[in-house]
């Protein structure tokens, strides 16, 4: 900024004249520098910006992906998806319900569950490496596997139904299975995504933790701050940002990822773990010759536009702690 | 001296006991890799009563599953070997090399990190089909690596512009060009955030299933959680095949994590806390 203050002549004193030479020389870093990035902007044109394009321009059409043409049709898909349609709309206001519930609930979830296992974790010395690992199983295996093994528990003769069963539980117990059944299947999706979020979390709150330096902790001691005043003075200020964080983490993950919902139950049963992701997927592959691509388009960047304020959301909250 | 060992019970107790939620789908897992047909159908038992290595076996080679291994093997080390090198380059110019329109181009990197994989998984197949590229490895190992530009771009500039500036004058000094000192001095220097990168890369890369599943077709380059699903949604799916494959997918992750876990935890504070 001082820059601004100096006097022009004095600017024109201290600035070189550039050479041809130099000149030359900066052209010729900037050629290597295009050469550096090139491979990177060249996929990113390709693969990134040609498709959010291309997408954007598709959610005004009508098309079936076999068809020759588009037919434009303005904002028609994102009315049907809103409200107009009479079959699609209600079916989006179901999966836009339980994908908050799932974003609320599966962030919740993670800070009441991370935390404490953070702080147990952090007041033990024994084992501590070899549990850690252990918590972190669940993130690094995400996928299709684990959640075939939590199919394989939660079928009707599953693991977990014995278990109830045989400790007296028998009426928590769900005969049809925990996925097959409409009071459980969201809840059950829900808890299996906590499972899956709290490593990174308590990961992220551990680190927080260990970043506290015991010699101010000490010093505040002496100076008389009960272990309350320490928690609230000096532990918790450090734990908001990464708490922020790590629900901001869980609302975008949970609203973007529909993996689980397609391999767990599809929505089902009858659109009761319907979330809009899935939703955007099975308009855009499923629907064999129907001219449903506009409206998947539609709603892939209604999910987009989701991101986007919660991103900014993000940036503010950060901004409000400094 | 009493109380802090008796809470000191209690918090081993309660991390045991989350140690063991953890565990659980995973011990079922091996548990039904480990039974027959029969035996897995009664259920209700974790241990085994008649352990057989024959469902890993036959998983193993009757269902092919080494060959999806080989697939996934293939395309997980070319995704994580084109985003080493792609964005290692275009780090190293981002830090290093002062060229109009850097910090636009970078930021512009980095705003694709808000884009959902959703929003573009269409017109990806749509572009991917016109290029002849849908159902290929290609297809898959290029939309990979291109969705992992953010994160890689963000750490490896970060890495390069944490080398001190005084290497690259010296070497520039000695007549090096940019292309030399990035191989010889900066790649080495960088070392520990591309290992930790390409953990990164390979864990979601080898459980990827949604762009894969709407790739391919031909089951000779199927991927392991495509040929789970297949296996899974067969006319008469058996627990005990489908744990066993599932067995065959998680466990190189493990132990990929395992050994690199040091990268892989301070990689995943770094990448959250940008």
């Amino acid at each position: 900024m001082t820059t601004t203050e100096t006097p022009l002549a004095a600017r024109l004193v201290t600035q070189p004249r550039r050479s041809a030479g130099a000149r030359r020389a900066r052209a010729r870093r900037a050629l290597v520098g295009y050469a550096f990035i090139a491979p990177a902007v060249v996929l990113f044109l390709v693969l990134g910006l040609y498709t959010i394009v291309y997408s954007f321009g598709l959610s005004f059409a009508k098309w079936n992906g076999f068809s020759p043409t588009w037919e434009w049709v303005g904002l028609q898909n994102y009315r049907d998806i809103l409200y107009a349609d009479p079959r699609l709309a209600p079916e989006m206001r179901n999966a836009a319900l339980n994908t908050g519930i799932a974003m609320v609930a599966v962030s919740a979830g993670t800070v009441l569950i991370a935390l404490p296992l953070a702080t147990l974790l952090n007041s033990i010395t024994r084992l501590r490496g070899t549990l850690r690992s252990v918590f972190f199983l669940p993130y690094v295996t995400a996928g299709i596997a684990v959640y075939y093994a939590w199919r394989y528990v939660l079928e009707p003769d599953g693991a977990v139904n014995l278990a109830l069963r045989s400790v007296g539980l028998g009426s928590l117990a769900r005969p049809q299975g925990f996925l097959a059944d409409p009071d459980t299947a969201l809840p059950t999706l829900i808890v299996i995504m906590i499972w899956g979020s709290v490593p990174v979390a308590m990961l992220l709150y551990l680190a927080g933790l260990q970043a506290i330096d015991p010699a101010v902790m000490e010093a505040a001691a002496l100076d008389g701050a009960g272990a309350v005043r320490r928690l609230r003075h000096i532990t918790w200020p450090l734990l908001v940002p990464i708490t922020v964080a790590i629900v901001l983490l869980g609302l975008r993950d949970t609203m973007q990822g529909f993996q689980i919902f397609l391999i767990m139950t599809n929505g089902g049963p009858a659109g009761h773990t319907d979330v809009l992701g899935l939703k955007a997927y099975q308009q855009a592959f499923f629907q064999s010759l129907s001219p449903t691509l506009g409206v998947a388009s539609a709603l892939g960047w209604l999910i987009f536009v989701l991101a986007l304020l919660l991103a900014v959301a993000n940036a503010r909250a950060l901004r409000g702690q400094r | 001296m009493r109380r802090p060992s008796a809470w000191g019970v209690v918090a081993y107790v309660a991390l045991v006991l989350y140690a063991v939620i953890s565990l659980y789908p995973f011990a079922w897992m091996v548990s039904a890799a480990f039974k027959d047909r029969l035996e897995v159908l009664e259920g209700g038992h974790l241990i085994p009563a008649r352990p057989t290595l024959a469902t890993l076996a036959d998983t193993w080679s009757r269902l092919h599953f080494f060959d999806y291994f080989l697939n996934s093997l293939q395309v997980t080390g070319l995704t994580v070997l084109g985003v080493l090198v792609i964005y290692s380059l275009a780090g190293y110019a981002f830090a290093m090399v002062e060229f109009p329109g850097r910090r636009f181009v970078f930021w512009f990197f980095v705003a694709l990190l808000f884009v959902p994989s959703i929003t573009v998984l269409l017109p990806l197949t749509i572009l991917e089909n016109r290029l002849g590229l849908l159902g290929t490895h290609a297809g898959l190992i290029l939309p990979f690596v291109n969705g992992t530009a953010p994160l890689a771009v963000l750490m490896l500039t970060a890495a390069f512009r944490a080398v001190p500036r005084d290497l690259h004058d010296a070497a520039t000094a000695d007549g090096a060009g940019e292309l030399r000192i990035f191989w010889r001095v900066y790649l080495p220097l960088a070392r520990p955030t591309l290992i930790t990168i390409g953990v990164l890369t390979a864990v979601p890369t080898w459980n990827e299933y949604v762009l894969t599943r709407v790739s391919l077709n031909d089951e000779s380059r199927y991927t392991l959680p495509l040929a789970l699903e297949r296996l899974a949604s067969g006319t008469v799916p058996s627990y005990n095949e489908i744990m066993a494959g599932s067995l065959i997918l998680v466990v190189p992750v493990i132990v990929l994590f395992l050994a690199l876990q040091r990268y892989f935890v301070n990689g995943l504070s770094g990448a959250v806390k940008n």
